[in-house]
């Protein structure tokens, strides 16, 4: 593990896994941010955000001070919306911030609430996270009793009050139309944009919807400024990052880095290499809704700028690494099973599409697929990036896309291998069994060995 | 305020005081619509049509609404599980790691008859579902509230085994 000069400010004890109290959090200068905003205009929280380039963790990049500019002036109530659905596959950093670091993420909403008006503020948190959201709701309950949270914030006659809201299992529910429409009582489907929330969000009115990381940098970027903010930057990439790097790692884990990080240094030299020591076979750089990198773009520096220079997105930051085992076909018909089971149905491109290409997949996979298949699938699917194929740009949200690119990506990086499953009529890998019942490998002749070996 | 009505559900109404509540923290009632649910379905296991039908009633809308709504959320069950249910993720990372190999050894080694999603004796229900946020710990899986990543054979024993002899 290489020794960080910098200052680890979003998880520093991320190992030993606590729940950060109160009293912890206050004794080490927590909340001050909620006094500094109560202090300041509202527009001068916003200024300072905007100044520090912080751009949204949940998945877009999206400046999120110019998002708070956005909002209609004069139109109130206005609402915050922290998104807290997390079920971008490969992702999973929001949840130790909610875990061990509830009260500092309630002093990002009240900060950001201060800073957009809002008084009431939502914490839409995904149904599988129980302990996240029992986490969270003893902090608030805290934070009202302490003062921080209701009617007077710390005696300043602002109210801000936070709701945790749980949802039910549906990725699509972290898209931000849907998110809202399940938190009104409905199915989560997702809406045309424009209008953009900002404009006509949670019941008509004016809403901010922001990823758990982005809430919690704003206390951090007031309490330190938006120049320490900036002393991490690569090209238009500010501020530090949680990397959830997942697969076959010596050490997967959550890593807090400036986004200068190459994804040679992320999985050799934090992670400590790949498990085994086997090779590389592709990397899913931002999420499972990315395009996929080869080994040799090891060199590619992990911000939003790097990872699209090198093809793909750093969406969420959450980094899948294969070995050598992993049968391409295989990988990207799991995914294409989790994007088809996820599509919610709306649009004919993304419903039908999503089922297509995952049924060819199988067949492809389970030996039955023709070469025309393949020329089916690229069709669909197009070339691994925006507006190719028939799903991307044709649908209301971006799940489209996100089931089409990778499928794209893996048909331009893997289509030898494709080619020959169908030439062979059967998936050339014998990996897939990891253990078995007793424990023992299937086979001791097999090349890996348990992943729960580190 | 909650009428007489309400309170005299048979399922729901010892719950009202609570649901009212919650109701009253959103802007527009109907949001309480999930909140309620997972009342509803922490009390009972599931959530059966009488349910949703008492939930209609108190969130005042129709029966219809609310199963469009139960219909969409996977975590919702239509049906009775087991005693424990198990959410056993199948996601790429956890695919990687072991994820089919965990649900056949639990399946074969708790019980379940082969295309059964319940075990014989109703003590554990499991379900291979999509990516629950654990991918750093995989393979992982949810056993009622409670997460449990990097399974191994020994681990699931623990696990699963614990619970076996409660209850
Ligand atoms: C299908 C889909 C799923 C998404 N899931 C999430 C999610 O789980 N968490 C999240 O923060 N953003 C998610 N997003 C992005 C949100 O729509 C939205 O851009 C984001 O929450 C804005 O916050 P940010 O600007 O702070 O990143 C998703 C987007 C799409 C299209
Ligand atoms: S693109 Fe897919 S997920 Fe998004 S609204 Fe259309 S059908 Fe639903
Ligand atoms: S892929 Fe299994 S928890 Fe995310």
């Amino acid at each position: 593990m290489p020794v960080d000069t910098f200052e680890k400010v979003y998880l520093p004890n991320i190992e030993r896994g606590e729940t950060e109290t109160l009293q912890q959090y206050r004794a080490q200068g927590g909340y001050e941010a909620v006094r500094m905003a109560l202090d300041m205009a509202p527009g001068k929280i916003v200024e300072i955000v905007k100044d520090s380039g912080l751009r949204g963790r949940g998945g877009a990049g999206f400046p999120a001070g110019m998002k708070w500019s956005f909002l209609p002036k004069g139109v109130y109530p206005r609402y915050l919306t922290v998104n807290a659905d997390e079920s971008e596959p490969g992702t999973c950093k929001d949840r130790p911030l909610m875990e061990q670091r509830p009260h500092a993420l309630l002093d990002g909403i009240i900060c950001t609430c201060l800073a957009i008006e809002s008084e009431l503020a939502f914490i839409y948190i995904r149904g599988e996270y129980y302990n996240s959201a029992d986490v969270l709701q003893k902090a608030v309950d805290e934070a009202y009793e302490a003062g921080l949270l209701g009617a007077d914030v710390l005696g300043s006659g602002r109210r801000v009050d936070v709701v945790v809201h749980r949802g039910a299992g549906a990725y699509i529910c972290g898209e931000e139309t849907a998110l809202l429409t399940s938190l009104e009582g409905y199915r989560g489907y997702p809406k045309l944009k424009p209008p953009f929330p900002a404009v006509s969000g949670l019941y008509g009115k004016p809403t901010i919807i922001n990823n758990v990381e982005t809430i919690f940098s704003v206390p951090l970027i007031l309490t330190k400024g938006a120049d320490w903010f900036k002393s991490f930057t690569h090209e238009r990439s500010t501020g530090l990052r949680l990397y959830s790097v997942s697969g076959h790692v010596k050490k997967p884990g959550v890593y807090e880095l400036p986004m200068t990080v190459t994804l040679r240094e992320l999985i050799y030299d934090y992670c400590g290499g790949m498990r085994n020591d086997h090779d590389l076979k592709f990397v899913i750089p931002g999420g499972s809704s990315v395009p996929w990198l080869l080994p040799d773009q090891l060199d590619t520096v992990m911000s939003m700028e790097g990872v699209q220079e090198a093809g793909s997105f750093l969406g969420s930051a959450a980094v899948m690494v294969m070995d050598h085992t992993v049968c391409p076909v295989w990988a990207i018909e799991n995914l294409a099973a989790f994007y088809r089971h996820e599509s919610c149905g709306q649009c004919t491109p993304c419903r039908e599409g999503s089922s297509w290409m995952h049924k060819i997949l199988m067949r492809i996979e389970h030996g039955q697929g023709t070469m025309e298949d393949l020329d089916t699938l690229a069709s669909i699917a197009g070339e691994g990036k925006p507006n190719t194929g028939m799903i991307s740009g044709r649908s209301i949200c971006a799940l489209g896309d996100a089931a089409a690119w990778p499928v794209g990506s893996a048909l331009r990086c893997f289509r030898s291998e494709f080619e020959e499953h169908i030439k062979l009529g059967h998936c050339p890998y014998k990996n897939k069994r990891f253990w078995m019942a007793d424990g023992k490998f299937v086979n001791e002749s097999f090349e890996h060995r348990p992943s729960w070996h580190h | 305020m909650p009428s007489d009505r309400l309170r005299s559900l048979p399922i729901l109404g010892s719950r009202v005081g609570e649901i009212e509540e919650i109701c009253a923290k959103y802007p527009d009632r109907r949001s309480a619509m999930l909140p309620v649910l997972w009342i509803a379905q922490n009390q009972e296991g599931w959530i059966s049509e009488d349910t949703m039908k008492e939930v209609a009633e108190i969130i005042g809308v129709t029966a219809a609404e609310v199963y469009e709504v139960v219909s969409f959320y996977t975590m919702f069950h239509q049906h009775p599980v087991g005693r424990h249910h198990i959410a056993l993720c199948k996601t790429l990372s956890c695919a990687i790691t072991g994820a089919h190999e965990v649900s056949a050894y639990i399946r074969e080694k708790y019980g379940f008859d082969s295309g059964k999603n319940i075990s014989r004796d109703g003590k554990f229900s499991i379900e291979e579902v999509e990516c629950i946020g654990a991918c750093t710990e995989a393979p992982a899986m949810l056993v009622g509230e409670t997460l449990h990543g990097d399974l191994t054979p020994a681990r699931i024993d623990e696990v699963l085994g614990s619970l076996d002899k409660i209850t």
